[in-house]
């Protein structure tokens, strides 16, 4: 059945692409509707989550979207992607940007082009409390991740014995491994943070200072797309330079947020 | 600037390529070793549901009514991540020891197809004149033994269009097996879609896969009937 309709699904897609080429700019076609619909997490707290009190999809990325759509003078609109389906997506024109918790690689360079770093950083391990020492005690056990994800990949290079469990999300990994499916849960650090933070059972789980590759996040937007990731980039260093960039960083991050962590990095134009 | 460009060499050498080749075969063994083990439970519960001994029955029925009713995805998850609860704690490290996601993915798709398969099996056993159980009774066959020699060979014989079709079912439902982290086929198609967005390439290969794994089976159990089963009949 699924792979029936996958292919539906491409052609479709094929179909729409076809529609949307003479709707290049999306500079422009952002203006004119008025919004700007921007691709985000759901359920990656800190980055992108619903809010339990508002209902409302939250989070860094959202915060990203919103002073862009400002800059832009539109309103923004957020629609919930997986780490799968983002990039289809942006592809066929459903939303104008991705700001979902994105690594930059050059694989996806190909595909689409990304902004500035907005954020960085590391891939390491959620696992049980004092089960892991160094990255050898993990080679050769499964280790759970999200489907579509660049920590699938990473994880593969770097524990070459072991087998990787790619799940649908990353609730569903961590669920895996409190049952003790997986022996770990691999993917960026900030994400495993926010997966920490909110289990019921925080003191059984640690995150043990093991990195294996550097994240930095971008945001999306479909490949030559030149007026758009211009202004993109430009809105990025302002904010960086008006110290709204910080602001942002330290809502979510700060010492009095729920994740402390320091910013190791500044929002820089790209070589 | 968005037009697609269609790059079949992803599907069809490298890493992409092994990756698929590593789907279709999990997609075969959990498919073969499901359908055995789905067909067997059938019969099972087919002669269960059919017995005269009440509680036997009430049981298949039960069975039947549950196994059926419920979407295969949940009992996918129930199998994989409900047991957890339900086990104790040593039989959970055994578990999580072997390979669980398999094993967890072959019970659901057998013990869903199987309730289908039951009741297939029923009706083909239900069109065999009533006289022939009689007529084997009074010969002196227990009731086991006369379904086991004289209704079910023509019973199985009657079914095998609609086993041929569950069959089918059972090996394209194999793919919801991706949701517990199984690389089968599906997966490696949407893992590929993910590294290199040639989906539509990864989707064709794999359809044309499923399309090829269903005209096997079909023929190899539409031979097998006629070979084996029509000439005992």
């Amino acid at each position: 059945m699924k792979n029936v309709v996958g292919l539906l699904i491409c052609m479709l897609a094929m179909l729409l692409v076809a529609g949307t080429v003479f709707a290049a700019d999306t500079y422009d076609t952002v203006k004119n509707r008025g919004s700007m619909i921007c691709g985000v997490k759901d359920s990656t707290p800190p980055f992108g989550y619903v809010d339990p009190k508002t209902r409302q999809i939250v989070g860094y990325d959202i915060d990203f979207c919103a002073a862009i759509a400002k800059k832009l003078g539109v309103k923004l609109e957020v629609k919930p992607v997986t780490s799968a389906s983002r990039m289809p997506q942006l592809i066929e024109g459903n939303i104008d940007m991705i700001a979902a918790t994105m690594t930059k690689n050059a694989e996806r360079a190909k595909q689409i082009d990304f902004s500035h770093t907005y954020f960085l950083t590391g891939q390491k391990f959620l696992v049980k409390k004092g089960t892991v020492k160094s990255l050898q005690d993990l080679d050769g056990k499964k280790i759970g991740t999200a489907k579509g994800s660049t920590s699938e990949q990473n994880a593969k290079k770097a524990l070459p014995k072991s087998t990787i469990l790619s799940f649908d999300d990353y609730p569903q990994a961590f669920l895996a491994l409190q049952q003790g499916k997986v022996a770990a849960v691999t993917t960026d650090e900030t994400i495993l943070a926010g997966l920490h933070a909110k289990a019921p059972n925080k003191a059984q789980f640690e995150i043990p200072n093991i990195q294996i590759s550097d994240e930095p996040y971008g945001l999306g937007m479909r490949k030559g797309d030149k007026k758009f990731v211009d202004f993109v980039n430009q809105t990025l260093l302002e904010m960086e330079k008006s110290g709204e960039a910080k602001k942002i960083y330290d809502k979510w991050f700060g010492p009095k947020s729920d994740l402390p962590m320091p910013r190791v990095f500044r929002i820089v134009a790209d070589k | 600037m968005l037009k697609y460009e269609f790059d079949w060499s992803v599907v069809t050498s490298g890493q992409y390529y092994d990756w698929l080749v590593s789907g279709v075969y999990l997609t075969i063994q959990l498919s073969a070793v499901s359908i055995v083990l789905a067909f067997v439970l059938g019969l099972l519960i087919a002669v269960m549901r059919m017995s005269s001994v009440k509680p036997v029955k009430w049981l298949a029925l039960g069975y039947l009514e549950f196994f059926r009713n419920t979407p295969l995805l949940v009992q996918i998850f129930f199998w994989y991540f409900g047991s957890y609860k339900i086990l104790p704690e040593s039989v959970n490290e055994w578990l999580n020891s072997t390979n669980f996601e398999f094993a967890a993915a072959v019970i659901a798709l057998t013990i869903y197809t199987s309730a289908f398969i039951a009741e297939d099996i029923r009706s083909g056993v239900m069109s065999i004149p009533k006289e022939q159980m009689e007529a084997s009774r009074s010969a002196g066959f227990s009731y086991l033994r006369s379904m086991q020699y004289i209704i079910l060979p023509q019973a199985v014989r009657i079914t095998i269009p609609p086993l041929i079709g569950q069959f089918l079912n059972l090996t394209k439902n194999s793919s919801l097996a991706m949701t517990i982290g199984v690389a089968e086929l599906t997966y490696q198609a949407r893992q590929v879609e993910a590294y290199t967005f040639k989906g539509f390439e990864a989707f064709t290969a794999a359809t044309l896969v499923y399309v090829a794994l269903s005209f096997i089976i079909t023929a190899l159990v539409t031979l097998y009937s006629r070979k084996v089963l029509h000439r005992a009949g």
